[in-house]
């Protein structure tokens, strides 16, 4: 049987990964650091779907956490893209300087 | 089990906190894998196990290999930025803000009865609070492969199909974008 006391520590956990990618999409200007706070932020979300998900006992936290994996994975992949795109037009890699979508 | 959860959440905490702060891109990059690693670890505690070997394959495996070639693809210079400035201080302030009471609220809110124990939830008119109760006894099989895929494949069909589509298109997205004349 799992400790009952272990859930608001696991809820910290989600709120400490998502705030700290929140703050790092904030303050960071690498664009590649910028998606791995993102990310970070989609992680978190997962860890409590999956506490809530195991501490009443049903599979639907896992369900929704499996759909939001999926979710990363394609906004990483066009992400990436994205960047190396920019990279190879020749601009810096630099969110502050990429306000602009076209030039 | 309780010593565990406390190693893998401290791990998890401060290899985010490496991915933040850390100047050289591929730091950061390797700085993730450890915290995607650690929530790997946890959900395993957690009794899901299909999420385990889905974090592991999909982020451990196929996003972190694709963090690291861009990485050392494009090679993109550290930041010559001081990271610890003013900014980053607010940010941790609220960090630090949001994490403890996250963890109050969550403490706080739940009771312990002979049925077990309650959390608050969203409550309705009649009931405010205690809407949810964890169940005392959960069941081991709860969560396991077996009962994920039954719910998966019957009640959650539709969008589990729609995610092939999401699939789809962010590879033909992907190839667009990526082909060698500009469009």
């Amino acid at each position: 049987m799992l400790n009952p006391n272990l859930f608001p520590f696991l809820l910290g956990l989600a709120a400490f990964l998502f705030t700290v990618g929140a703050a790092g999409v904030l303050i960071r200007r690498n664009p590649i650091v910028v998606f791995m706070c993102i990310e970070l932020m989609l992680n978190a979300a997962n860890v409590a779907l999956v506490a809530y998900g195991r501490f009443l006992n049903s599979e639907e936290g896992q369900i929704f956490a499996f759909m939001v994996i999926v979710v990363a994975a394609a906004e990483v992949v066009v992400g990436l893209a994205l960047i190396t795109q920019i990279f190879r037009l020749g601009r810096e890699l630099d969110v502050d300087d990429l306000s602009e979508m076209k030039e | 089990m309780t010593v565990i959860f406390a190693v893998v959440i401290a791990l998890a905490a401060v290899s985010a906190l490496g991915v933040v702060f850390s100047r050289r891109t591929i730091y950061s990059a390797l700085s993730l894998v450890v915290t995607v690693a650690m929530l790997a670890v946890i959900f395993l505690l957690l009794n899901a196990q299909f999420l385990f070997a889905a974090q592991l394959i999909v982020y451990a495996g196929a996003v972190m290999v694709l963090f690291v070639f861009i990485v050392a693809l494009l090679s993109p210079e550290a930041e010559d930025r001081p990271i610890l400035d003013i900014r980053a201080v607010i940010g941790g302030l609220g960090v630090v803000v949001v994490t403890v009471l996250v963890f109050i609220e969550a403490r706080n809110g739940i009771t312990y009865s002979t049925q077990g124990f309650h959390a608050i939830g969203v409550g309705t008119a009649n009931d405010p609070y205690h809407t949810f109760s964890f169940p005392p006894n959960a069941t081991d099989n709860a969560g396991n492969v077996q009962t994920v895929a039954g719910q998966l494949f019957t009640n959650y069909l539709l969008p589990f199909e729609i995610t092939s589509m999401l699939l789809l298109v962010a590879a033909i997205g992907a190839v667009y974008l990526t082909r060698r004349s500009s469009p």
